[in-house]
């Protein structure tokens, strides 16, 4: 068995969100054990990038300007012409994606990073954000660790544990994690 | 091999989904998104483990021509049973849906056709035969 087929996500943990009305923010800690210049080229490169994020760049993000960030794993690539608004190697990188803003934070912590997020995802999708990026993460720390195992998002992620994942991030945030599926279930059974 | 989802081109996801729920009446069934992308399917009430239809945001230009030429031409881009045509008019005309052919009867069905607000005509029909 391969260590791709062995993963599965540990419990939920990390993640808050920062309510300011209706715009939620998203903010994911997590860290690595590697320090923020290795981190850095993992967060900008695209030859990295493909190895763990939900989406391939088609420049490196390490400089302000224009670029193209397409989805992975959706029925086709859905491209956008996005733009880094901040690139401050090894710290501070900013840019949008589907008309959020995505801000990456670097602190150097011992011999690693503490590496922090923050999504301003939809409020409807921030427990699903959570346990999306959650994933991609643990598949980053493997990569950084010199085991990749092959990004895991979409489609391969609802096969390793992101329902679970959703669910126990939406308890966090006191949100409804239902999808319309299980709501009508739940309503189903006696 | 089975026909479980089927995708209608929308210009607007978010003016879809209140069309075909509020107004067709339809549940909303799958609803994620990944960046710029939003997966968003709608099911019939009466057949919740039915087809699904995707409401497909509409970003491709050949798309957009093919979508807008068939509205022009006054064709629908998808049909719906229903059991009473006129039933079905009578309930939707309060709620602002804009018909574009008022319940008529043709060969063998009667059929009607409106608009989704998101660039096409929908039609929904009653076959003869279906009627007891």
């Amino acid at each position: 068995m391969s260590s791709r087929e062995k993963y599965t996500p540990g419990a939920a943990t990390g993640a808050e969100v920062r309510k300011a009305g209706d715009r939620w923010t998203l903010v994911l800690v997590r860290e690595l054990r590697h320090p923020p210049a290795k981190v850095w080229q993992a967060l900008t490169e695209p030859a990295q990038l493909r190895e763990w994020a939900p989406f391939d760049a088609d420049r490196n993000l390490d400089a302000t300007g224009p670029v193209k960030l397409s989805t992975v794993g959706t029925p086709a690539p859905h491209v956008s012409e996005t733009s880094v608004k901040r690139a401050e190697a090894p710290r501070l990188l900013e840019y949008s994606w589907g008309g959020n803003d995505i801000r990456w934070e670097l602190e150097p912590l011992g011999n690693g990073t503490r590496l922090t997020l923050w999504h301003n995802i939809d409020r409807r999708y921030v427990s699903m954000g959570a346990a999306g990026w959650h994933i991609c993460f643990d598949v980053l720390d493997r990569f950084l660790a010199g085991h990749p195992i092959g990004r895991i998002v979409a489609g391969d992620a609802m096969k390793v544990g992101w329902q679970r994942l959703n669910a126990e991030y939406a308890g966090q945030f006191g949100i409804d994690a239902t999808t319309p599926v299980q709501q009508r279930d739940r309503r189903k059974s006696p | 091999m089975k026909i479980k989802v089927t995708s209608i081109y929308v210009n607007d996801q978010k003016k879809a989904l209140q069309f075909y729920t509020d107004v067709l009446g339809f549940v909303k069934k799958a609803d994620f998104t990944q960046g710029p992308f939003r997966w968003l399917t709608v099911a019939s009430p009466e057949e919740p483990d039915g087809t699904e239809l995707q409401l497909a945001l509409n970003d491709n230009p050949a798309a957009r021509a093919y979508q807008h030429a068939m509205f022009e031409q006054g064709k629908p881009a998808a049909m719906f049973y229903v059991d009473d045509v006129q039933r079905e008019y009578n309930r939707m005309k309060p709620l602002a849906a804009e018909f574009t052919m008022p319940p008529t009867k043709v060969t063998g069905s009667t059929i009607a056709m409106l608009n989704d607000t998101c660039g096409n005509l929908v039609q929904i029909i009653t076959l003869d035969r279906w009627q007891s």
